[in-house]
């Protein structure tokens, strides 16, 4: 079943810049969607359509088996859920505790169901010790964490994050992208994510959308994605590392490589089958030796 | 600059940030009534020594005391000089300076020093409970006491994008100081004015944005706010207590010693 749908998309912007055109875009309820583009493509537009805060000139947007325009804000927000690039627009209550429950006091529900709430989704994003800390007293990474907490509160089926992994370290960047793995795969939640960082990607996308100049480009598993070295290199993006490293093996080399792989995973296999095994058996009795 | 907003010394443990905050508001509110309707100088300067007693206990360090009382000082010194010289009639000395004769006057300087020291009195009060309180438990407390909801709310929102304007003010002045913006009297000017529009358009930018991510959970004009637990019965008995405690000290120094 359709989680969004939005079909035939324009939208220009008042100074008449041409954000969107023509753009189809869908996913499937459970799956883990990324949005590739280099700045300026249309990611961040396309998302303020997907969550109603603009408005399409012409096309198409369902969520779920309902027009945008036809949801209130309470049902949309109930839906889809969108964490910001930069966690100071989205954290504004004084305390961790507070901001969480922002969402659900909204929505007037119970004071124990607010609770509820509050907790499970500090404990869902490891939030839990950060409770009752003031948020300017956060770092970086726990204010993502804790905005990212924020939206979960309103316990969306959809989650849309703009740049998750902007302005982490590697293990805060690794830290985000598994949680938002085991939300999606454990709790069933489909995740959208916008971003130009494509390393991590191959490891957790199920799709990947290339956005260029407000057209997508091309749709499709990371596999297919990342065998488009001149389509990525138009829409001004990059292969993965390790992909880069064993095209460049392939092209002046002539080392021979089925594909490319894109995780260090696939790599070292790739890799191993083309050293003979009698090879590394003689090293590594000489290293015993 | 920092250390004005710093409210690390709230999230201490110890004995007055236990105590709930609407005991804490009604506490300060008697004593500032009492300090502002007090007719001699003692009741205020009882109610400094008091505070800055209390603040001197709980180990705040003199630079924050210091940072935070400066703007006072500076109004009472002016408050003091301006009505000794203005008001009253009994002379206390004259001196000429620039052609005018200026004449310090007993009354004034006595209505001066009372006006700096109710100042002085209300300041550490209200200096006290910023330290022993963090802000959003003082906002709680007044919404309690039903103080109004969009007050509340822009006071809210005007707390938590302090630290973050600050941030970025102190980003963007840091710049300007590495590329020499600040080198010379009218590069300083023209540096620090840049620098306070480009603070303007980023909190209009932020307010923007936060609207936004507001509104994606369910804003409609009205900020929720949690409910407060009834007052404990230690915490009622410190109120009650202090509320005494404030009405005898008002008694025995405004009416008692003088009778």
């Amino acid at each position: 079943m359709k989680a969004i749908d939005v079909t035939g998309v324009h939208f220009t912007y008042d100074d008449g810049t041409e954000a969107l055109s023509g753009v189809d875009f869908h996913v499937s309820e459970g799956e883990f969607v990324a949005i590739l583009g280099s700045n300026g493509s249309g990611k961040t537009t396309l998302i303020g359509l997907l969550v109603g805060l603009l408005k399409a000139k012409t096309g198409q947007i369902r969520i779920g088996e309902r027009e945008i325009g036809s949801l209130s804000a309470e049902e949309l927000y109930q839906r889809v859920g969108l964490v910001f690039q930069n966690p100071n627009d989205q954290l504004f209550a004084a305390t961790v505790e507070e901001d969480v429950a922002f969402g659900p006091r909204n929505l007037n529900l119970p004071e124990a169901e607010v609770e509820r709430r509050v907790t499970e989704a500090l404990a869902a994003v490891a939030a839990l010790p950060l409770r009752c800390r003031a948020i300017h007293h956060l770092s970086f990474g726990e204010q993502k964490r804790v905005s990212l907490a924020g939206v979960m509160a309103m316990r969306p089926s959809v989650l849309i994050l703009d740049e998750p992994t902007a302005g982490l370290d590697p293990a805060g960047e690794a830290q985000m992208m598994q949680l938002l793995k085991k939300l999606n795969r454990e709790e069933g939640l489909t995740v959208i994510l916008a971003t130009h960082s494509v390393d991590m990607l191959p490891l957790f996308a199920n799709r990947i959308y290339v956005l260029d100049h407000g057209r997508v480009l091309q749709e499709g598993p990371s596999e297919e994605i990342f065998c488009h070295q001149e389509m990525i290199v138009r829409a001004k993006l990059r292969l993965p590392y390790v992909s880069r490293l064993m095209y460049e093996m392939k092209r002046h080399d002539g080392v021979p490589i089925d594909g490319l792989p894109l995780t260090i995973g696939e790599a070292r296999v790739q890799l191993l089958e083309l050293i003979p095994k009698e090879l590394i058996i003689a090293e590594l009795e000489e290293k015993k030796a | 600059m920092f250390d004005l907003f710093s409210d690390i010394f709230t999230y201490r443990d110890n004995a007055l940030t236990r105590i709930d905050p609407r005991a804490k508001l009604l506490i300060a509110l008697a004593a500032l009534i009492a300090v502002v309707t007090a007719e001699r100088i003692v009741l205020p300067l009882a109610v400094l020594a008091f505070c800055l007693g209390a603040v001197a206990i709980l180990r705040i360090p003199a630079k924050l005391v210091a940072c935070r009382l400066a703007a006072p000082l500076s109004i009472v010194a002016v408050l003091v000089v301006i009505q000794t010289f203005v008001t009253g009639k009994t002379p206390l000395f004259a001196f000429t300076f620039a052609g005018w004769q200026f004449t310090a006057k007993a009354e004034g300087l006595r209505q001066g020093t009372l006006l700096g020291a109710h100042v002085l009195g209300a300041v550490s009060v209200v200096f006290l409970l910023s330290i022993v309180t963090p802000a959003h438990r003082i906002f709680q407390a007044l919404r309690w006491f039903r103080i109004s909801r969009n007050w509340l709310e822009i006071a809210i929102l005007m707390y938590r994008y302090i630290f973050v304007l600050m941030d970025r003010v102190a980003d963007l002045a840091a710049a300007q100081r590495l590329r020499l913006g600040y080198t010379a009297r009218g590069r300083a000017l023209r540096s620090f004015t840049t620098l306070a529009g480009a603070t303007i358009i980023h909190s209009l930018e932020q307010a923007q944005r936060t609207h936004d991510a507001m509104r994606l959970r369910g804003y409609r004009g009205t900020m929720p706010f949690g409910p407060l637990p009834p007052l404990g019965r230690r915490d009622r008995l410190i109120l009650v207590s202090c509320l005494i405690g404030i009405a005898v000290a008002y008694g025995l120094l405004e009416w008692g010693v003088s009778g």
